[in-house]
């Protein structure tokens, strides 16, 4: 199985290799090679495999098996562990606290204190009756099939997870709008995190905290949903009118006026487009966040999934269905709210 | 499907002269997503191959998409590593419809489920050995259990467990996990910390072998009380330890009575419980694949195998046996 034993002959380093000898655990192929009983000859040129690091390792003992690559990459990164454990515990120990909170308050307090509380929230935020009504009667229909619980458990996480994104997206959006060098930057790093298989970045995720802590999947939501209100945000900031900004500079605005006055109000909508985006985004996660423990409406999927009970499983993404409707009308609804006043 | 695709392609080339095999046809073997049953499958298939002469094909699968495959197609052939406790019902009423059959135990004694605790917390407070002691001093396991995922059968009963125990009336608060890998290194990282650690766990899995784990007393095994555990929100929940989990091979009535003699293998397929700890321990420390721990067993555990193959497929493997 050595095809490439005479090269590192031919280059004298029959001796370099030798002392790195170590034998790995016999692979399927030898073993076959015994059952059968014929010697594994030399390969010809056309079965030459790939020199892939195993192939090399074959001919010489000293080059690292592929294995010993990945191992190497898990002995770095839990090398680093400790340490990148010691700032980030404490930088995210707060999603914790608001997701414990979040959830200790929407699943303790009263049913009709929610609802109400979320029926005016509603109210407050679209001024239609419609949208109240449609609200009352989802989450009506929620409890009616008991899901309530779940429903409300899942509607906290996203509650929370949407808002810190809103919180940190919107200033680094805004950030990236003033710096086309930033933007160069983050611009690959947002394209990976929304490319990038969610449960890719969950294995460092469980390694870095401990598993039993909420902020794990507060973390994950938040890394995918994070991209669409950083995007639009930058976006938004610079499809502002240049006419406007120059009259802006005319009156003798500050950058800071400038910002406040002008840049945001006019990229409202589109920041308000991302935030509709990330909230979706959110509810795309949660059953993926179940797990990792996120509890709500993506563990009676997961049930459903893992035991085929078909019926728990549509009912509970049907619950997930309504909410995604709910949260989406009522941003969209607001959405056209702030657009309707602008025009005025 | 790579896999079986190369194995096949070297076993084609490998074994043209001279090799009169019996009549072998098609077989479909399941693989499920744990290591223990990468091996069972490994050498399942190998035998198979190599000493009958069957054209295996393994399908990656799960306990009860399998199950559910069985009764809805007849596929496939073999369900090996078949945990009784978590095929639950819609197994038993194959049986009973006389389309599947049980060959044998795959694990001997079984499987060990229940609950533990690492051993260096059982050393160094011996009273957490049993559950009493555990309820009395929550603060040494850090005021948490560590629960089975949503849709596990263990979650039914560990669940009723938790209401007999009143656990949580003893300060401990529940962790429910959202899958069995967040379980595992929860565990993991308890251990590779020395942290104190409590929950649910089953074996032979590779953290088991890994990790040094003392099982929690929960008092006698009482087939009555565990039967009734395994009923969600049953009424009146009792405390019974978790017995040993049957493992079963498991094949079709009709696969059966086209390769009674393959199936005569399959039955005659058990291994140690233990033996499998070590193969798994062996695994891990060698950073080694499913495939790789099969070829491990193959070579280090040949007393083993040769006795469960006839004597013409002994004939066709025996320049591996000696």
């Amino acid at each position: 199985m050595s095809s490439y034993q005479s090269l590192f002959s031919g280059l004298g380093l029959d001796e370099w290799c030798a002392s790195g000898q170590n034998d790995g655990p016999m692979s399927m192929a030898d073993l076959l090679a015994r059952t059968s009983g014929t010697q594994a000859s030399d390969a010809s040129w056309w079965e030459m495999p790939f020199p892939s690091l195993n192939a090399l390792h074959d001919a010489c003992g000293a080059i690292p098996r592929s294995r010993d690559l990945t191992l190497g990459l898990e002995q770095g990164f839990l090398a680093v562990k400790d340490l990148l454990s010691l700032v980030l515990d404490p930088l995210t120990q707060p999603l914790s606290w608001l997701l414990d909170g979040a959830l200790y308050a929407m699943t303790t307090s009263p049913w009709w204190l929610t609802i109400m509380l979320l029926m005016l929230v509603v109210f407050g935020v679209t001024r239609s009756f419609k949208l109240v009504a449609l609200v009352a009667v989802s989450l009506g229909l929620l409890a009616f099939i008991d899901h309530y619980d779940h429903a409300m458990q899942t509607l906290a996480i996203i509650l929370v997870c949407a808002f810190i994104c809103v919180l940190l997206g919107v200033p680094i959006g805004i950030a990236m709008s003033r710096s086309n060098t930033l933007q160069r930057y983050t611009t690959p790093v947002l394209d990976m995190l929304q490319t990038l298989p969610p449960f890719v970045y969950l294995i460092p995720l469980i390694f870095l905290f401990s598993v039993t802590e909420s902020k794990l999947y507060g973390i994950a939501i938040i890394l995918y949903a994070i991209v669409p209100v950083i995007r639009l945000t930058n976006l938004g900031i610079r499809l502002v009118d240049p006419d406007v900004i120059e009259a802006a500079d005319a009156f003798g605005m500050t950058p800071r006026q400038k910002l406040f006055k002008v840049q945001i109000p006019l990229a409202l909508p589109n920041i308000m487009a991302g935030v509709n985006q990330t909230i979706m985004m959110s509810l795309a996660m949660v059953v993926i966040a179940s797990l990792v423990s996120a509890p709500g409406l993506g563990v009676l999927v997961l049930r459903g999934i893992r035991n085929l009970e078909l019926g728990v499983g549509l009912v509970s993404g049907l619950g997930i269905v309504i909410l995604a409707v709910i949260l989406d009308r009522v941003t969209k609804a607001s959405l056209a709210r702030i657009n309707t006043a602008e025009r005025q | 499907m790579k896999k079986s695709l190369s194995s096949a392609v070297l076993s084609a080339s490998l074994l043209a002269p001279g090799l009169a095999f019996a009549d072998c046809g098609d077989v479909t073997i399941t693989e499920m997503g744990w290591a223990s049953n990468e091996v069972v499958t490994g050498v399942a298939q190998f035998l198979m191959e190599q000493g009958y002469g069957c054209d295996v094909s393994v399908v990656p699968s799960d306990t009860v998409p399998a199950v559910t495959s069985v009764a809805e197609n007849g596929e496939p052939d073999i369900v090996t590593e078949l945990w009784l406790n978590s095929a639950g019902e819609a197994y038993l009423r194959l049986e009973e419809q006389g389309r599947v059959e049980r060959l044998g135990r795959v694990l001997d004694p079984g499987g060990i489920e229940g609950w533990w605790i690492p051993s260096y917390l059982a050393e160094e407070h011996p009273e957490l050995t049993t559950i009493e002691g555990i309820m009395a001093n929550p603060e040494l396991v850090d005021f948490q259990f560590n629960n089975c995922p949503d849709g596990w059968g263990c979650r039914v009963v560990s669940d009723n467990l938790i209401r007999a125990l009143n656990l949580e009336d003893a300060d401990i608060e529940i962790f429910n996990h959202g899958s069995g890998e967040t379980l595992a290194s929860s565990m993991a990282s308890a251990s590779q910390n020395n942290e104190p650690w409590f929950g649910y766990y089953w074996g032979p899995t590779v953290p088991m072998g890994k990790y040094e784990m003392t099982r929690v007393d929960l008092g006698d095994y009482d087939t009555a009380i565990h039967t009734r555990n395994q009923t969600q929100n049953a009424d009146n929940p009792g405390v019974s330890d978790f017995p040993a989990a049957t493992v079963l091979t498991s094949v079709t009535t009709e696969f059966k009575e086209r390769e009674p003699e393959v199936a005569e293998m399959l039955s005659l397929m058990t291994f140690r419980t233990s033996d499998m700890s070590d193969i798994l321990a062996w695994m891990d420390d060698n950073n080694a694949s499913g495939q790789e721990a099969t070829v491990y067993f193959l070579t280090e555990y040949r007393d083993d195998w040769s006795g469960w193959v006839s004597d013409a497929a002994r004939e066709r493997l025996v320049n591996l046996l000696n």
